[in-house]
């Protein structure tokens, strides 16, 4: 169980305390609700650019990270298409530096030209070095715009191209602050050796004052649903042909979520899965293969992604990846095998919950989406899925109609 | 309500002391030492088993490596698929991994479902058998995987420097190459197992919540049944460094070159190591390090650089590591060494190291807080055959050294002309 309170401040910002006695550091976890769906199409990186002027000092604070280290202390960030999300670690005899920090730069940042300028270049050789510098580095940009034709779940993170980024003007970053840096779209997650009473004293001094701010109109367009199978080949100076298929799936609040979850689960997480042990060990047609949820909140994608054996070609991979799909399809999985995976879930969970960080960030995640009391309820929902459940799911989801696949061939 | 004073820093506390990890030290009947580390908040268990069986130990290339990642591929009772159906169906994470010295077998799963795992996990560890036909995939897909990882830039840098810094033959600078997945055979495997995963050769660490019952299973396990005579003795080398200050690996159309710059220093148990320790997160540790602030944070010539000491059982170096646009390749290079060279001129503020300390023992409490982190700071100790005593010294250096101690040990250790780097990519 991860025990934590609750409470809101005047200004709309949710806080929750997560007390552990057993740690002498103290984790302080903010999540914005603002990622690249948030972004104008055409500045798309937008949110991820933001999240690296965050740290180009506040109002009162010119350099984020100074006074952090000068206390003990740590931080990092992401934003992904959903959030951004902020954390800091620091001992617990100094966590008042953090509420300072983290406060000052809700209320106002200190940004210049030269320094946005600067970050602009960091973020592009970011985009370099994730992207363009890896082999297969662009391969789930380029299934991202082949799954998604309306939703803003088509670009990535990091910008659909380092042009959008190098056009950001002051001005609109300005006003990308206002309109979702704000104490009623965050949502602020403290866990530690502390106590609900010492937490809402620290919040309501240093944050307390900071207004609550008209927010930007978040109507994002839904993704229409997918009629026909999209395909797309590219080649590239990379060692081995890889295939990778992308289905369309449920948001993360719909009841399906968890079978769909699982799905993936039977088919690629670990050493005795499906996919693992028939296409790999005893076929030997890939030479890895992994299936996984995107776990965005809107209605995201179940992907399969294999690097295809040197022995085989690409066709004869597909086919064989079809036949295991097909069976999930035609029959429910048996009782010890769905329960394996629900297993597998379960010490996931457990294990999680060891790391105070991950705490902090789970809770605030899940309040986000709706509850932070799922985070110890949502293992029930893992288990009650039952194997006509996994079946009735599978169907709606893994056909040709609901697929992207992209054939990534190495250019030989 | 209070009124923020946003204009100061809030009182903050210097940090001096680090309650440090403690483990309860055991043996089973057959001398295995057992470390054992309570941390209990959830109801989970980790056990590691060490081996000095890493490359060091290996009589020709990959023999390590491969004996380590076949281990759950087959023994004397259960099948490859029986292990994967086991570990799967009880949830547990079983990992195993190789360095220069060292293989590592581990299992992190829930304690009520320990006795379940434990019979499959000692076969693994004591008898593992290497079928011919799960060979035969393995060293297929491990081919697969050395033309990919050969394809990125990040590691063609890494392998010709440590060939550089230790030379050809020596286990830390040989380079493994395609060729060498064709002259092994299961038999190598064997041998090697029988060689190396022996109870004289082997340390238990068991972190979480541990039971009363705890240690008995693992007696009964791996305790007084498991024996050998195997007493191997341990081979030797030395480092034959090249003359070459500078390794350059093409690779064209690389947007950006991975570069590396550094030196051969020492192990851990080197009395300037912890000296050292501050001098490069100085440089290059930590996020407002002075490398960070330079190429990233002023130029914006690379998303990340960092500068760390690696830690080998017998030897250790400095490493300065980066991608940085093409562009700037060289303009890089001579901002690192500028950066060096600067630590061996000037003292470095009191503020700065003031700061640096703070961070060092900041980030100390975080390496003993959480289960994860504690258990492979303890397997660290363990590997480097040292003890609690090298985190007293570590604290009491950090405490109490000087702007001159580290002006000296600067001057002592960074000379330019000891200094190598390697890029892989395109420089122009």
């Amino acid at each position: 169980m991860v025990y934590f309170e609750k409470f809101t401040l005047d200004n709309g910002l949710r806080v929750i305390v997560n007390q552990d006695k057993t740690t002498p550091i103290v984790t302080i976890n903010i999540v914005y609700n603002v990622g690249a769906k948030h972004e104008n199409p055409e500045r798309t990186g937008f949110a991820h650019l933001f999240e690296h002027l965050m740290f180009e000092g506040s109002k009162n604070i010119p350099v984020y990270d100074t006074p952090l280290q000068m206390v003990g202390g740590d931080n990092n960030a992401f934003t992904n298409n959903d959030i951004t999300n902020y954390y800091l670690s620091l001992p617990k005899e100094n966590i008042e530096t953090g509420f300072w920090l983290e406060s000052d730069r809700m209320l106002e940042l200190a940004l210049t030209e030269e320094k946005i300028e600067i970050q602009k270049n960091v973020v592009i050789e970011e985009f370099n070095q994730r992207y363009l510098n890896q082999p297969y580095g662009d391969a789930f940009k380029i299934l991202r715009s082949l799954a998604y034709k309306k939703h803003p779940y088509q670009w990535p993170t990091i910008g659909k191209e380092p042009s959008h980024i190098k056009k950001a003007t002051f001005q609109e970053i300005k006003k990308f602050f206002y309109e979702h840096y704000a104490p009623n779209n965050a949502i602020l997650t403290v866990a530690g050796n502390v106590t609900k009473e010492e937490i809402k004293e620290l919040t309501e001094k240093w944050f307390g004052d900071i207004p609550s701010r008209k927010l930007a109109d978040k109507k994002i367009p839904r993704e229409p649903e997918q009629k026909e199978p999209r395909k797309k080949e590219v080649y590239r100076e990379v060692p081995h042909d890889t295939i990778y298929k992308a289905y369309h799936m449920c948001d993360r609040k719909n009841e399906d979520f968890y079978a769909t979850d699982l799905i993936s689960d039977l088919l690629a997480n670990g050493d005795s899965s499906r996919l693992h042990q028939r296409l790999v060990k005893e076929k030997n047609v890939f030479n890895t293969i992994d299936a996984f949820i995107t776990g965005d909140i809107d209605e995201g994608l179940l992907i399969i992604s294999g690097s295809i054996s040197d022995k085989t070609d690409m066709k004869k991979a597909e086919e064989e990846l079809q036949n295991e799909l097909n069976k999930l399809n035609q029959q429910p999985p048996a009782n010890g095998e769905l329960e394996k995976v629900q297993n597998k879930v379960e010490s996931i969970k457990i294990f999680t919950r060891t790391s105070t960080l991950h705490n902090a960030m789970n809770l605030a995640f899940h309040e986000l989406i709706d509850d932070a009391e799922n985070i110890n309820t949502e293992i029930n929902k893992y288990k009650e899925v039952t194997p006509e459940k996994i079946q009735a799911v599978s169907n709606k989801i893994l056909k040709e109609n609901n697929c992207s696949t992209l054939y990534y061939y190495s250019k030989k | 309500m209070k009124k923020p004073d946003r204009s100061k820093f809030p009182e903050s506390k210097t940090i001096t002391e680090a309650p440090l990890p403690t483990a309860n030290k055991t043996r089973l009947t057959n001398n295995i030492p057992v470390f054992e580390i309570e941390k209990g908040n959830e109801d989970v268990i980790k056990i590691d088993f060490l081996f000095r069986a890493g490359n060091w130990f290996q009589p020709k290339p990959l023999v390590a490596t491969a004996t380590n990642e076949m281990l759950n591929e087959g023994t004397i009772n259960y099948t490859s698929e029986e292990i994967a159906e086991v570990m799967d169906y009880y949830g547990a994470f079983f990992k195993t991994g190789t360095n220069k010295d060292t293989a590592r077998i581990s299992m992190l799963c829930l304690n009520k479902n320990l006795e379940k795992l434990l019979p499959v996990l000692s076969e693994i560890v004591k008898s593992p058998i290497f079928p011919e036909k799960e060979y035969k995939i393995y060293i297929e897909n491990k081919k697969q995987q050395f033309k990919l990882d050969r394809s990125k830039v990040s590691n063609l840098s890494r392998i010709h420097f440590n060939e550089a810094l230790f030379g050809k033959e020596h286990p830390y600078g040989k380079v493994l190459n395609y060729e060498d997945h064709e002259y092994l055979n299961p038999e190598d495997l064997r041998n090697f197992h029988g060689n190396y995963y022996t109870p004289q050769n082997c340390n238990i660490i068991v972190s979480g919540k541990i039971k009363n019952g705890t240690h008995n299973l693992l007696e009964k396990f791996f305790g007084n049944g498991w024996q050998s005579n195997q007493v191997k003795k341990i081979p030797e080398f030395t480092p034959e460094p090249t003359d070459k200050k500078e390794i350059f690996t093409p690779k064209k159309e690389a947007v950006q070159s991975a570069i590396r710059v550094g030196k051969r220093l020492f192990n851990q148990h080197h009395p300037d190591f912890a000296g050292m320790n501050v001098l490069t997160t100085i440089l290059g540790g930590y996020f407002g390090s002075r490398l960070m602030k330079n190429l990233r944070e002023e130029k914006g010539y690379t998303y990340g650089v960092n500068a760390i000491i690696i830690s080998l059982v017998n030897e250790g170096y400095l490493l300065i590591v980066s991608e940085v646009g093409s562009k700037v390749c060289r303009a890089s290079i001579e901002a690192i060494y500028e950066e060096i060279k600067r630590l061996k001129t000037e003292k470095v503020p009191g503020k700065e190291l003031q700061m640096v300390k703070n961070y060092m023992m900041g980030d100390m409490l975080k390496s003993f807080d959480g289960l994860l982190p504690l258990s492979s700071t303890y397997i660290n100790l363990v590997e480097h055959k040292l003890d609690e005593r090298y985190f007293q010294n570590m604290i009491e250096t950090i405490n109490n050294i000087k702007q001159d101690d580290l002006l000296e040990i600067a001057n002592k250790y960074l000379n330019e002309d000891e200094l190598i780097h390697s890029i892989a990519g395109t420089c122009e």
